[in-house]
């Protein structure tokens, strides 16, 4: 789903968080927005979900987000939080069943079909094993990679991603990005992710783009955002950034190296 | 000058207290109330009961022991609606200048709008009563009339009819209307011993006594229960009492299961209960008392004091039998 | 995209055939029981057949009187269906609190309910409204507006406080208007103190009934509470993942939040009018449910119902018929029994789990 971005603007309260944003988004493209904490990252996705109101323009597919009502909105797109609630005693199945919710008739009662392309989708994941677990008592990788099924439950369009490696070692993390990699090439998906793994970033997606104090001050390709003097500018920080390939690496760099 | 009322006070408080203390643990202390104020312990044992002229100064028993008046009281404040009952009953009725909110018999007496349940005590001395009678007072009115010199004379709810006679006999002595006292009794313990004479012969029976639509009732342990004893009835709330507070609360089943022969309503001014209500109560259609039309209504005041009309509470029930031997 | 419900683990748990047998059963037992049971003894096998000769086309001559009859059909029924009525609302009225406000200590009197029903009786027995024909009975009326007025008010301020989505500013206007509510009463109480001994009683609770008056008072908003309850205790395990995430997920968290605490106060509110604050149902059914099948409101919200019923006739039973012919004032069964019973689950559950 390709989606446009005009003139977007967020405030909370008397806050202006988000200043006129502008983006154009590809489908089946990652886009990260990257940026230092505080930068807005987090509010300009909930705005880009619907999440929270927004002045503005925000369109999928020419489609204004406005106009969408509460249920059609949640079977496009799917939020993964930075912080889930991870309400006590309640089972991956049961949990990842709620992604169905936008589906379901007016007794919330789920289907047949409902049922199963949850089981599809936890097959997918290899969480059939843990299915019968409590969410709570998982480990922090387990538990994001259940966030995530219930995410991809909603059979999104878009796949918005809050920091979805934060508390994750390295090895999960690259499990749970790869997994949503898979996703975006094989479903078609468009994934939206705020990250602050430069690294990460850079290796997954697509387009990145810098937000500083609410702003969007750089959107292009990883090669374009990520290089060293915008890198110095921005975190005030100082790094080296390697190119191998398509790819690049952000090494942090000690005193005069 | 100051200092030695304020000692007298504190004295006098202890004085009072410590009596009342006693009392309760049925001790035969007693005190004496003097019009002039202060209390002193009496060493002797209980005052002189029985004097029959009504010359003053008399000492006559009440709810707290002795009290001794000094002079004929012209200006009582009756607390009580019984209490109020019987001054009129036994003449006294002249030296009464005020009665309770509640009191309402006989026709015509002087109301005023003080509570007997929650005084004010400044409205009461303020109106300078010379004798208060009660039968219910909170502890610091009773210090307040004792620490001014106004006498007060309690008279709680009487328990049995003796009780009743004799709270007659001491309102006659303290107010100086003896002989009709004596009179009123007589005459009472007269009207009731016909009253029983009728009964005999009449079939007894089983009763229930309505206190409120909720089935509060009284058992034989009550004054208003023994009357209904002295005619042979059977209280079918006697059995249901195992707190033995007098005043229990029946469960309907319980009251259906024992069908009583005769149902009398003492709630027909409090809780505007009658015997069509009580006819129309699901369930109760199959009551023998309500087939046969065995419900009588009671005026509350008369099932609930213990006055000289508790004779009209003994003449409804014997009538209630004559009735029913008459079908 | 089609899964094959057969295969693999059965993933989804629903109020499946064995559950509604056995709350069924449950029920009749309950009910049987209290028609069974009482201060006056009676026959359980006459009972039966009374029963049975009140079925179109037979005819059988159970052996009881005339007034054992009319105890058994015009005290005991009546009694023991609004015992299961009040119970049954108390109870799915405490489990969609809690869902609601995702706190296992949300009661159904949170939100001033009580303190609110407390008011109106109290101002109708001191009004002396509550005497005389029991047909148009003054107290449940009065009870039920108190309550409806409180609710209201917290509601109004709670969720004007704020345009946030969090409860807790709902929470505080309860306590506050509960206060307010209470420091009335009490000063009307002092103003007349003859009326302590019924406000008292009211207040332990207590299942009385004239005749069918009382159900038939409180039916139409069982029946209306119930069915919306029921209704949007799939919303509620939607809910349970905060109202942020409730609403990427499709749904309106006010919305469901306005509905399902309408519903419930109503509930409570209802039971409250027509039995006096009956303590202790609305937690601990819900929780000891809770503790066998686990946290889902789709299964939580109706057997708390059921289960509801059947505890309180059960405890009516017990205040009836252990100080015969005296009564135990219904709280107090609720409370005695209905706190060892819940540790006694706790213990063995923890027990099962470590």
């Amino acid at each position: 789903m390709a989606i446009k971005v005009e003139n977007v603007e967020v405030s909370i309260g008397a806050k202006k968080i988000v200043h006129r944003v502008n983006l154009e988004i590809p489908s089946r493209s990652w886009l990260s927005i990257i940026g230092p904490n505080g930068s807005g990252k987090t509010t300009l996705i909930r705005a880009l979900a619907g999440l929270i109101e927004s002045e503005g323009k925000i369109l999928y597919d020419n489609e204004n987000l406005r106009l969408l009502r509460s249920k059609q909105r949640a079977q496009r797109f799917a939020v993964v939080p930075q912080n889930a609630l991870i309400p006590p005693r309640m089972k991956v199945n049961n949990y990842v069943l709620l992604g169905r919710t936008p589906y379901l008739g007016r007794g919330f009662q789920p289907t047949n079909e409902d049922i199963g392309f949850t089981r599809e989708i936890l097959n997918n994941l290899n969480l059939l094993d843990i299915a019968h677990r409590y969410v709570s008592d998982l480990s922090g990788g387990e538990r994001q990679k259940v966030i995530i099924a219930r995410a991809l439950t909603q059979d999104p369009t878009v796949l918005f991603l809050d920091e979805p490696t934060t508390a994750l070692d390295i090895g999960h993390q690259q499990e749970v990005l790869e997994l949503v990699d898979r996703q975006r090439k094989t479903s078609g998906i468009t994934i939206i992710s705020a990250l602050h793994d430069l690294n990460l970033a850079a290796q997954y997606s697509t387009s990145v783009a810098l937000m500083v104090g609410g702003r969007v001050i750089r959107h292009g390709t990883p090669m374009e955002v990520i290089n060293e003097s915008v890198l110095e500018q921005t975190y005030d920080a100082n790094v080296q950034v390697i190119k191998h390939g398509n790819s690049i690496s952000v090494i942090p760099k000690r005193g005069n190296s | 000058m100051k200092k030695i009322r304020k000692i007298k006070s504190i004295v006098a408080l202890i004085a009072v207290l410590l009596p009342i203390w006693v009392m309760s643990a049925c001790s035969s202390n007693s005190t004496q109330v003097e019009a002039s104020g202060t209390r002193t312990e009496s060493g002797m044992g209980s005052a002189d009961k029985e004097l029959k002229s009504s010359s003053y100064p008399v000492t006559v028993s009440h709810g707290f022991g002795d009290l001794v008046l000094e002079k004929k009281p012209v200006r009582i404040l009756s607390l009580s609606p019984t209490a109020t009952e019987i001054l009129f009953a036994i003449g006294a009725g002249s030296q009464v200048f005020a009665v309770d909110d509640q009191s309402n018999y006989p026709l015509g007496v002087p109301v005023t709008n003080i509570s007997g349940w929650t005084p004010n005590l400044e409205a009461i001395l303020g109106m300078e009563p010379d004798l208060v009678v009660h039968s219910y007072l909170p502890e610091d009115i009773e210090d307040g009339l004792a620490s001014v010199g106004i006498p007060s004379m309690a008279q709680f709810a009487a328990g049995r009819l003796a009780d009743a006679y004799q709270q007659i006999e001491m309102l006659g002595i303290a107010t100086g209307n003896q002989v009709n006292a004596d009179q009123l009794v007589t005459s009472m313990k007269s009207n009731i011993q016909a009253l029983v004479d009728r009964s005999k012969g009449l079939r007894g029976g089983t009763f229930y006594h309505e206190l409120d639509q909720t089935f509060y009732s009284i058992t034989s342990s009550t004054l208003v229960g023994e009357i209904y004893t002295l005619v042979g009835l059977e209280n079918i709330a006697d059995g249901a009492d195992p707190d033995g507070t007098g005043y229990p609360q029946l469960s309907e089943e319980y009251l259906l299961a024992q069908d009583p022969d005769f149902i009398f309503l003492a709630d027909t001014k409090c809780c505007a209960q009658s015997i069509d209500i009580v006819k129309a109560r699901p369930g109760w259609s199959t009551l023998s008392a309500v087939q046969q039309n065995a419900i009588i209504e009671l005026d509350d005041d008369i099932a609930s004091r213990w006055g000289p009309r508790v004779v009209e509470l003994l003449m409804v029930a014997v009538e209630a039998m004559e009735q029913r031997a008459g079908r | 995209m089609r899964g094959d419900r057969s295969q693999g683990p059965v993933i989804l748990q629903t109020l499946s055939f064995r559950w509604i047998a056995t709350s069924g059963l449950v029920l009749l037992i309950a009910a049987f029981l209290g028609l069974v049971v009482g201060p006056v003894g009676i026959r359980p096998d006459r009972v039966f057949f009374e029963i049975l000769d009140h079925f179109p086309g037979v005819n059988i001559d159970s052996g009881l009187s005339n007034i054992e009859a009319a105890i058994v059909w015009d005290v005991r029924l009546p009694r023991m269906v609004l015992g299961l009525i009040v119970g049954g609302l108390l109870a799915i009225s405490g489990a969609s609190y809690q869902g609601v406000f995702r706190n296992p200590l949300a009661d159904p009197y949170l939100l001033g309910v009580a303190a609110g029903a407390g008011l109106g009786a109290t101002v109708a027995i001191a009004s002396g409204a509550t005497n005389g024909d029991g047909i148009v009975d003054a107290l449940p009326i009065a009870a039920f507006l108190g309550s409806a007025i409180a609710v209201g008010i917290t509601l109004l301020v709670g969720g004007a406080v704020g345009k946030s989505t969090s409860t807790a500013s709902l929470l505080l206007a309860g306590v506050a208007v509960a206060s307010l509510c209470t420091a009335i009463q009490t000063y009307v109480q002092q103003q007349d103190s003859t009326t302590l001994r019924q406000v008292y009683s009211w207040i332990l609770g207590r299942l009385s009934t004239s005749g069918w008056n009382e159900v038939l008072m409180v039916l139409p908003y069982a029946i209306i509470s119930v069915t919306v309850m029921l209704l949007m205790r799939g919303s509620l395990d939607v809910l349970a993942v905060g109202e942020e995430e409730a609403r990427s997920l499709g749904l309106r968290p006010e919305r469901v939040r306005w509905i399902v605490i309408g519903a419930a106060s109503l509930a409570a509110a209802s039971a409250v009018a027509v039995s006096g604050l009956i303590a202790f149902v609305g937690i601990i059914v819900p929780h000891a449910v809770r503790l066998v099948v686990g946290t889902s409101n789709r299964m939580v919200l109706p057997l708390s119902l059921i289960f509801g019923a059947a505890f309180l006739s059960l405890a009516d039973l017990i205040a009836r018929t252990l100080q015969s012919p005296a009564e135990l004032p219904i709280g107090v069964v609720t409370a005695f029994f209905g706190a060892p019973f819940f540790l006694f689950i706790l213990r063995s559950r923890s027990e099962s789990i470590s």
